[in-house]
């Protein structure tokens, strides 16, 4: 369950969605689902079967595998850490949104109202002020993950009892009632009406893989994690599945729930979909494109605007904790911190350096800080991940673990995946989006701001990732 | 109306997913009654 709310998040609920329209709508579905058998599915079930094997954090499961292979652990649960920080912010928008749609606050225009919440700047190196509503969105949201975590475990276990079905019930509600709503139908059809041409285009099957890889949440130690706290018996295969089903299926519902409002929304203003089409994108469809057509409902509006923000907070929490949970247990295992100790210190850190997304210019760090991480951080990880484990350690002794607690047994195909398929896919992605940002800095942004906002907090993480394996800790017994 | 290829697509999304999960989920309960049986 705790997986299954690690994977299932905000990503689900906007950038599915847009990602499929901007790939050719029911098209998209298509690579989609080659995707998530290809990738997903078999990349769960490696991080599965390895924490399970391990019952180890990330850095001394790949230190089993091989003394020099620690960083790459500490660098796969310091990314997600990273990610948590402005993942946080993006809750903490959330947060505000959701009390200002008791009285839809943003009015008639939306988008405005959005700038001026966030002190928008309108640029990544002008800080502005900083923004007092998003400041105490943060600390109710980093007190929350603090407060869920110190005690361990347990705590989560019941935290997600609630925080993975009322979000979905939530999801469900919305969808019922944006599907009743006039101009749904035209909305739904521009989400699913296959445009098969664009099958042929690579740069759709790449999106596919990377909303796959990006939304599963793998590559990020926290399954690793979170399989390491799993009982013997547990049957990795069959939650290998279930989670990334659950994740694909969120996904897919979400697409319902947005695609139904904006047909309304396109409806009411007399304009086709395709001419909203810059608005369905990231932050502009849940912060501009979605509270407006909220406004739009002709009745109980403030009531499901609040609940989509409800709903938006609620998947958010579990990703935004699963973030932590790795990094925390690894500093448990290293250096012997109780956890209350390394949860107060990370919540701590991560609160003080969330602080950099508050100003004026957040909005734009958030979204390079975003690119970077997601669009090479994660894929050279997975790729490190596939040739650690397809190549230099025995894959077949994961393929075989897995099996020997599952039913549902996998065979040789899944070593094919790990040894050749995913790796191949993941470099072809990262060449081209290293060819993509070289031809074209991202958003048109200055080399030097590419560089010391893009790259360097990725060096950085590698460089850390090695600090933290060089560190020995005092009074530790072997 | 939708098209009928956006109908298609529909059906083999939501029987691939909801399906797949709907069999999982029923596995993984079928697996854990044995379990206790035993």
């Amino acid at each position: 369950m705790a997986a299954i709310g690690s994977a299932v998040g905000l990503g689900n609920v906007w950038r599915f969605p847009y990602v499929c329209y901007q790939n050719g709508g029911g098209a998209f579905l298509i690579p989609y689902f080659v995707a998530l058998f290809t990738a997903g599915i078999p990349l769960m079930i490696l991080e599965f079967s390895v924490g399970h094997w391990a019952r180890k954090a990330p850095p001394e499961t790949f230190k089993k595998i091989g003394k020099k292979w620690e960083w790459v652990g500490w660098l796969t649960v310091l990314m997600p850490f990273v990610v948590a920080m402005y993942y946080v912010v993006i809750m903490a928008w959330c947060f505000s949104y959701m009390i200002y749609a008791v009285d839809l606050r943003w009015g008639g225009d939306a988008g405005s109202f959005f700038s001026s919440f966030l002190g928008d700047t309108g640029s990544p190196v002008i800080l502005g002020g900083l923004s007092i509503p998003i400041l105490l969105g943060l600390v109710a949201i980093w007190f929350t993950v603090f407060f869920i975590l110190y005690k361990g475990v347990k705590r989560i276990g019941k935290v997600v009892a609630l925080t993975v079905p009322i979000p979905t019930i939530l999801l469900i509600i919305l969808t019922i009632r944006g599907m009743t709503l006039p101009g749904a139908i035209e909305g739904i059809s521009y989400y699913l009406t296959p445009n098969f041409s664009s099958l042929l285009d690579i740069n759709v099957w790449l999106a596919a893989y990377a909303q796959i890889f990006f939304s599963i949440g793998v590559a990020q130690g926290i399954m690793i994690t979170y399989a390491s706290f799993l009982k013997k018996k547990s049957d990795i295969n069959n939650n290998a599945f279930i989670i990334s089903l659950a994740d694909a299926g969120t996904s897919f519902l979400a697409g319902f729930t947005v695609f139904s409002v904006v047909g309304y929304l396109a409806s009411t203003q007399g304009v086709s979909i395709a001419a909203l089409g810059e608005q369905i994108a990231g932050p502009n469809l849940t912060f501009i494109t979605y509270p407006t057509a909220i406004s739009l409902l002709p009745f109980a509006a403030a009531f499901f605007g609040f609940i989509f923000f409800v709903a938006l907070l609620t998947f958010g929490i579990d990703s935004a904790f699963s973030m932590i949970e790795p990094i925390s247990t690894s500093l448990n295992d290293k250096f012997k911190f109780s956890k209350a100790k390394s949860v107060g210190l990370l919540c701590t850190l991560g609160f003080l350096f969330s602080l950099i997304f508050v100003m004026g210019n957040g909005l734009h760090l958030v979204n390079i800080f975003d690119h970077f991480i997601a669009n090479f951080g994660l894929v050279v990880i997975g790729l490190i991940e596939c040739v650690l484990f397809g190549w230099l350690f025995a894959v077949k002794k994961i393929r075989e673990h897995a099996n020997s607690t599952s039913d549902i047994k996998i065979g040789r195909w899944w070593d094919i995946l790990i040894k050749y398929v995913i790796p191949l896919v993941l470099s072809v992605i990262l060449i081209l989006s290293v060819v993509e940002n070289i031809a074209k800095p991202y958003n048109n942004y200055p080399w030097w701001i590419i560089l010391f906002l893009g790259i360097l907090p990725l060096a950085l993480l590698f460089v850390f990732s090695l600090i933290f394996t060089k560190i020995k800790p005092k009074g530790v017994k072997k | 109306m939708l098209p009928i290829s956006a109908i298609i697509m529909f059906i083999f999304g939501a029987t691939v997913i909801y399906g797949g999960l709907a069999y999982f989920i029923y596995r993984a309960f079928k697996k854990q009654k044995e379990d206790e049986q035993d």
